[in-house]
């Protein structure tokens, strides 16, 4: 066991279900998107891993994007309204886009950047989310159009999802232990 | 500036997104961290605008209601941040139960403590500012 799982109260999700469930959003989309050259956008960091095993799960031509924002805990205090940190390189003009997360829940950050990406004129925009957390949700009115796994009200960690940019690299999706919080907190 | 007469809102408006969230004067100081990622997102809110009256004594006049701490007009959203003290979350649940019995077409979503802690920790951000 490494170190990093050490923290981990209990697993949530294993590789092999991540595995199996991208596997099935693979050839969803595949199949509905055939013909449509889909941009699949992803915003650094947390959806990176899922980003990335998904597009390989695709079977039809598409294209690939980043971008990064500031998120609110790494603002400076009060400084007021996201940033981006790093835009897109492709034209969005006119594409079918997916947006690929790695976790929904109080809708907040999809809202904002759906905002963004809406404005840019799109033929089409939805979202395709590994984790679905909807207790938590503030703004109902999100284009989920798939999504990998509704998961309970637990702070998770693992395959992309962070806390205080530890735990990414795990390969299955856990439940962090009270303790680990706690640590960090000191 | 807010316009207080704006629709399905009554009542003394305490503060807004065009205020200056300094000046508003919050309850709690998880309201004020709340104000503060709305903003951070672009949403508009408003504090504590309207009172939806609850119950009635005899005479017609109000002796319980309800004043939802945000609205956010662009979702037509009410909302309502709770403790971390089971006995006030059974009683502001109770109210909000009341509520959408008495104003079915209002929305209100309830963010428990338990929730507010789990999003200040996603942000890196101490969870004791969630409690209160």
């Amino acid at each position: 066991m490494t170190a990093a799982a050490q923290d981990i109260l209990e697993t949530l999700l294993t590789q092999e279900q991540i595995a199996t469930r991208v596997a099935e959003l693979g050839r969803d989309i595949s199949r509905e998107y055939a013909a449509r050259n889909p941009l699949l956008i992803s915003v650094l960091k947390g959806a990176v891993y899922f980003h990335t095993d998904l597009t390989r799960a695709i079977e039809i031509p598409l294209s690939i994007d980043f971008m990064a924002v500031t998120s609110y805990g790494s603002a400076p205090a009060k400084s007021g309204v996201v940033r981006l940190i790093k835009d897109l390189d492709i034209e969005l003009t006119g594409r079918h886009v997916l947006l690929i997360e790695d976790i929904i829940d109080t809708g907040l950050t999809a809202g904002y950047l759906l905002r963004l990406l809406n404005a840019r004129s799109p033929a089409s925009l939805q979202i395709c989310t590994l984790l679905d957390r909807p207790r938590r949700r503030i703004l109902e009115a999100l284009p989920i159009a798939y999504r990998g796994f509704e998961i309970p009200d637990r702070f998770v960690v693992g395959y992309g999802l962070d806390y205080r940019e530890r735990y990414r690299h795990l390969p299955f999706i856990g439940v962090l232990k009270d303790s680990a919080l706690q640590e960090a907190d000191l | 500036m807010l316009d207080a007469t704006r629709e399905g809102l009554a009542g003394p408006v305490k503060g807004s997104k065009n205020s200056e969230t300094d000046e508003v004067r919050f309850a709690h100081r998880s309201e004020a961290e709340f104000a503060g990622i709305l903003d951070f997102y672009g949403i508009d809110w408003e504090y504590e605008p309207r009172s939806f009256p609850l119950q009635w004594d005899e005479t017609g006049r109000v002796i319980e209601s309800f004043n939802p701490d945000f609205y956010l007009p662009e979702y037509d959203l009410f909302i309502e941040l709770t403790t971390l003290k089971q006995s006030l979350v059974t009683k502001k649940n109770r109210k909000v139960r009341r509520l959408r019995e008495l104003y079915p077409d209002v929305n209100i979503k309830i963010f428990y403590g338990r929730d507010f802690r789990h999003l200040l920790l996603k942000y890196g951000l101490r969870a004791t500012t969630a409690t209160r």
